[in-house]
């Protein structure tokens, strides 16, 4: 039997993803060729959905560098940048793709006069005309761009991210204060935006756009929560392989629903004739955080034991459906801010109902852990990105203290990917076995219903 | 307290036990609210009555009780800060205000609310920016803290108490500048770990208070004989929170700090709210504006659309140019707190600046712990031979 064969064993992959995957791949390819033949290109950073409409709306071609030191570190190509980086003075405990991003930026301008280092993977990145940075989820994202500005003249644009508490969202008001600062900031980012390529806004095809991003996301949406049965008829690996398209709004919109749409066909027809991603579900988790990409075989390991992941990581979902109502709202630039809004609030009414104040980062495990009836969390702290690991000893603490969840916490990084060890945690995988049969006792002891 | 003391001797007391002078307020049946980060308007609470008291972490406090939530990995202040608090060193206060100032902050908040019961607590959004919108955002925000406030304290919160209240804290603000004009001086009238004492005394007291002790302590140290002694290096300390005097001491002991740009030490006093016709706003655009933190987002003019390096140095620390000048620094540290993010990012573009100027400058990094401070001191030392 060839390892081909047994992958496909282990973890029943759907064949929707794979055109899905093919046409992130292509997209990806297309905007290289685009920048390679002149097409001004800007570099962003994942905002959730603030500023990737009104870019693609306006046919600009953005690179998203947090991406691109993922790539870097991948090809083994990111040491360098590191290394300069901190000769520059950079501490070196900062987030590992900023790092590298510095590095880079450092190695283009003050060495090579602009041009794009000769050993830089995947056509590398062009001096951007702009930068769009957020503050969503952490300081790195707009300090990072900030910090460009030692090597390039490229203007910033930070995209404010409202963060609100849980308690204080239900505040009278409180709502719609934070739509006006983002119609407000989107409008004046559209102007900047059009003064930056020296052409206009078409308002139609933003509201084409804004309306397919939501649909796009809403069926994305509906497919994730198809995987609440058992056994769960999606595994994490498509997951992680279709998201691209409605995270980062790769290609054209249209293309992706469709491709969504074949996807949710093909999960509900697993559903209806219960058909698992995994033949023996015998565990059900929920991941937390970016996976170790170069060890996702570890994956198929783990299904061959009956593990299968049925629900991962908040920052990479799609927001829960915004109420249908505000489709009919007129300016587009508020569908995408009440749309961006949601990343966040749409955990937060239900948050509060089971009195968890932990906001957005901690209070969505909760739900999938009851919800997706997961026996337990396998979490994913990454080194040297800050952001995705702060919540997650808390997460541990209130998956175990409110539904008795245990968690297992296997440490990885964005940019030493040596750092996971896949024999090292397959040993640990094993005896969490146990612990998840003992918790699956005490649940049933305590009157939870998985 | 003992009542004796007065002046430096009191603010050292204070500082030593600040707790001690909290529960006494407290047992005098006056109400508490703890605050992590100087960006939360303490204005609102004097108007209401309510002391505001700047919740601190411990150098000296092995982190335990804080690793339950938080990782290694995290901003070492905030997590010896809510260590502290979970092992119920914070236990006198009625209440904790957090606020959205950097993303440890925003974190720190969420568990400290969840895994602490105080009968009040309120967490404040701040946007990056200090754009229009981002003022007006900010205002909102503040006003949904007035009326949470409001309900707690059961009493309102009307405009004439808010200005009463921005008044006596500006007049804070210039007690603390006139306490730093003090060391101009060569040999300063007082010495960067006694500003930092008083300073950290001060935020914990109720505004009128602090103000006395602010005075008494300036006129003390205006005629005192026993100056501190002159060495070679005046300093300039900048980075984001020093409040143990011990670590200041480490820099103290072959040099004066002159200077303390940071949160427990010149920052939250270096301007005054300018008061207009709407006092939430004029607390919303002085937060924004004038507390000069790495955490807010500063260009040479917001939404710019080209971008010159020197012009961005300038927006972002153009104010040292004349403290350097006035107080005749001639050295400067970056004192960076580990996994401190929004400082950390300044590092080169702040020794640039400071090149720009002809200032020597090194960056040091701590943990915030007392095993911090001998590599500190060692650090410290190899910069000073430097310049000297
Ligand atoms: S810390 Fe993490 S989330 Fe933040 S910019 Fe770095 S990789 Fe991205
Ligand atoms: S500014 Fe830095 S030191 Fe202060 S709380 Fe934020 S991360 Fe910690």
């Amino acid at each position: 039997m060839t390892a081909q064969d047994k992958e496909k064993r282990a973890i029943n992959r759907l064949e929707s993803m794979r055109p899905l995957r093919a046409k992130v791949n292509e997209t990806y390819l297309k905007s290289v060729e685009a920048i390679q033949s002149g097409k001004p290109a800007v570099w962003g950073m994942l905002n959730f959905y603030y500023g990737d409409p009104i870019l693609k709306a306006m046919d600009i071609e953005v690179v998203y560098p947090e991406n691109y030191g993922a790539i870097a570190a991948a090809m083994g190509v990111a040491q360098q940048y590191l290394d300069r980086a901190d000769a520059e003075g950079f501490p070196t405990h900062l987030c590992g793709y900023s790092l590298t991003t510095l590095g880079y930026a450092s190695r283009m301008m003050k060495e090579l006069g602009g041009e794009i280092p000769p050993e830089a993977p995947l056509g590398g990145m062009p001096k951007p005309l702009f930068l769009m940075s957020s503050a969503a989820i952490c300081d790195a994202r707009y300090k990072w761009f900030q910090a460009l500005g030692r090597y390039m003249d490229a203007p910033v644009w930070t995209l404010e991210a409202p963060t609100p508490g849980v308690k204080e969202f239900f505040m009278e008001g409180y709502y719609d204060a934070m739509v006006t600062l983002g119609v407000k900031h989107l409008r004046d980012f559209v102007a900047f935006v059009e003064t930056m390529v020296g052409r206009k806004m078409d308002w139609d095809r933003l509201d084409r756009i804004t309306n397919l991003m939501i649909e796009v996301n809403r069926v994305w949406h509906e497919v994730n929560e198809l995987r609440k049965v058992k056994p769960c008829p999606m595994h994490s690996r498509d997951f992680w392989s279709a998201m691209p398209a409605a995270l980062f709004l790769a290609g054209d919109l249209e293309d992706s629903l469709r491709l969504y749409q074949d996807m949710y066909r093909e999960v509900k027809a697993r559903v209806d004739s219960g058909i698992g991603a995994v033949p023996e579900e015998k565990y059900r988790l929920v991941f937390a955080e970016l996976p170790p990409w170069h060890s996702l075989a570890f994956f198929d390991k783990l299904a061959e034991r009956g593990w299968s992941f049925v629900v991962e990581s908040f920052g990479y979902r799609p927001p829960i459906p915004i109420d249908p109502d505000v489709m009919a709202v007129s300016d587009p630039l508020e569908r995408i801010t009440r749309f961006s809004l949601q990343f966040f609030a749409g955990y937060y009414e239900d948050a509060r109902q089971q009195k968890v104040l932990g906001g957005a980062f901690a209070y969505p495990y909760l739900k999938y852990a009851r919800e997706w009836k997961c026996d337990g969390a396998m979490l994913h702290p990454l080194i040297s990105c800050r952001s995705a690991s702060t919540h997650l000893p808390y997460v541990a603490d209130m998956l175990m203290e409110k539904l008795k969840v245990p968690s297992l916490s296997i440490e990885g990084d964005i940019v030493d990917l040596r750092l996971f060890n896949t024999e090292d945690a397959l040993a640990r995988a094993e005896p969490f076995e146990e612990t998840m049969d003992h918790y699956r006792m005490v649940r049933q002891q305590e009157g939870l219903d998985w | 307290m003992s009542d004796q003391s007065s002046g430096l001797s009191k603010a050292q007391e204070i500082y030593s036990n600040r707790s001690r002078r909290a529960r006494e307020l407290k047992a005098e049946g006056r109400k508490l609210i703890g605050y992590p980060c100087v960006y939360v308007p303490v204005e609102m609470l004097t108007a209401l009555d309510l002391i505001p008291y700047r919740a601190c972490g411990d150098i000296r406090e092995p982190v335990t009780e804080a690793d339950r939530a938080l990782p290694g990995s995290f901003c070492a202040v905030m997590r010896s800060c809510l260590d502290c608090a979970l092992k119920g060193k914070n236990d006198f206060l009625d209440g904790m205000v957090a606020i959205h100032s950097s993303d440890p902050q925003e974190k720190t908040a969420r568990v400290w609310e969840s895994y602490t019961d105080h009968p009040y607590f309120h967490f404040i959004d701040m946007p990056v920016t200090v754009r229009p919108e981002a003022v007006e955002y900010f205002t909102s925000q503040l006003d949904d803290f007035r009326k949470t406030l409001e309900a707690f304290a059961g009493r309102e919160l009307s405009a004439d108490r808010l200005k009463q209240a921005i008044d006596y804290h500006n007049r804070q603000r210039g007690l603390v500048r006139q306490l730093y004009d003090l060391t101009k001086t060569s040999p300063p009238a007082i010495s960067g770990t006694e500003i930092l004492q008083v300073v950290k005394a001060v935020m914990g007291l109720p505004v009128a208070e602090g103000n006395d002790l602010l005075t008494e302590v300036i006129g003390e140290a205006r005629d005192r004989t026993d100056r501190p002694e002159k060495k070679p290096a005046r300093l300039l300390l900048w980075g984001s929170t020093l409040d143990d005097a011990d670590v200041m001491q480490v820099f103290e002991a072959k040099a004066n700090v002159v200077m303390d740009d940071s949160c427990g030490g010149v920052r939250a006093y270096r301007a005054d709210v300018k008061l207009t016709a709407d006092p939430l706003e004029d607390l919303a655009r002085y937060y924004l504006n004038e507390i000069t933190c790495a955490r807010t987002f500063r260009q040479a003019s917001p939404g710019e659309t080209s971008k010159a390096y020197t012009k961005d140095l300038q927006s972002r620390f153009g104010y040292l140019d004349d403290i350097i000048r006035e107080w005749n620094i001639n050295g400067a540290i970056m004192l960076l707190v580990r996994y401190c993010d929004p400082f950390a990012f300044e590092m080169p573009a702040l020794k640039d600046y400071f090149e720009s100027l002809g200032l020597p400058s090194t960056y040091i990094e701590y943990d915030y712990t007392t095993g911090a401070l001998a590599p500190l001191r060692t650090r410290v030392e190899a910069f000073l031979e430097t310049i000297a």
